[in-house]
């Protein structure tokens, strides 16, 4: 399926349409109301960025609520998508990959909103779904170390694959311990646009490049891979430390 | 109300962007340029809804009420 042709004018013309799309989409996140969020534990993308996607998103919310589709349904479905970026990162299929990476992020926050609107939000599918999120975020991860092979890449990718799930492991364990953990800089959307995006740019720049170079290059998803690294250690760091002190507050009172 | 071309503009963007995808990264050329041609066409239709419906809201007069 890989095909290492060299594209730039297919890539000159991807680059205007995503740049396009960015301007529109700045244009209406400028619109959608909402204060900024701001602190040392806010998200980086910040509320105005969610609720104006999750306005995008409305009307596919509406529509699947009205057809009466079940929540565990977009859960799977998100694992699927998962499966199949991982598989795409594997191959090479850098474009295709960061947009199935997108496209599960996209499926992960409808499956939270059919399941709260259409009164099926419960205990059992917040498990259901942390259990499946951390499967699908490791077949991505699973992916991208296949694309790097062997060497200090392979390395880099495990540490972000395993402090992803630290991100997630120390709210869950906060949450065992009686607290509620809600802050990080990098959580779970934060990752899907940083890998999504890193292999847009990448396969991009690698196709604009390649005429110049004479061979693709992957510096761009490197970096995000580093960047995913940071973050993730940063935000569970961060939830650590809250939780501890939290804990520390508690045991004195 | 939500603006026109609701679910038009980001269907028709997410096809595009899978059949540059494939127009870059594999051997399924013919798919790429269906998507392509099918994303462009929606995104288009999706804009012009949008647009649409802006100048409808623009020249929108209130109805004055008397007091």
């Amino acid at each position: 399926m890989s095909d290492p042709a060299c594209r730039p004018g297919t890539a000159a013309a991807a680059t205007v349409v995503i740049g396009l799309a960015v301007v529109l989409a700045l244009r209406g996140v400028a619109r959608s109301g909402g204060p900024e969020s701001r602190g040392a534990g806010a998200p980086l993308l910040g509320a105005r960025l969610r609720t104006w996607y999750r306005e995008l998103l409305a009307p596919f919310e509406d529509e699947l609520v009205a057809r009466g589709v079940p929540a565990d349904v977009l859960t799977y479905g998100q694992l699927v998508v998962s499966l199949l970026a991982g598989a795409a990162f594997a191959t090479g299929c850098l474009f295709v990959a960061g947009w199935l990476t997108i496209f599960a992020g996209t499926l992960d926050v409808l499956d939270g909103g059919v399941a709260r609107r259409s009164g099926e939000a419960s205990a059992r599918g917040a498990l259901i779904d942390s259990v499946i999120d951390r499967y699908a975020e490791f077949a991505i991860f699973v992916g991208l170390g296949a694309f790097f092979g062997a060497g200090w890449m392979l390395l880099l990718v495990a540490l972000a694959a395993f402090e992803s799930q630290m991100v997630s492991y120390a709210r869950a364990r906060a949450e065992g311990l009686g607290l509620e953990l809600h802050g990080g800089r990098a959580q779970r959307p934060e990752r899907f646009v940083v890998l999504g995006f890193g292999g847009w740019v990448s396969s991009l720049v690698a196709h604009l490049g390649c005429p110049l170079l004479g061979r693709p290059t992957h510096v761009v998803l490197e970096t995000a891979v580093v960047l995913l690294v940071v973050l993730s250690t940063w935000t569970a760091s961060e939830r650590v430390r809250t939780a501890a002190a939290a804990l520390r507050g508690k045991e004195r009172r | 109300m939500r603006p026109g071309g609701g679910k038009l503009r980001p269907v028709g963007f997410g096809l595009l962007m899978l059949g540059f995808g494939l127009r870059l990264d594999t051997t399924w050329q013919q798919v790429a340029w269906l998507l392509l041609a099918l994303g462009t066409m929606l995104g288009l239709s999706g804009l012009a809804a949008l647009a649409r419906d802006r100048t409808r809201a623009a020249s929108f007069v209130p109805p004055t009420t008397g007091g």
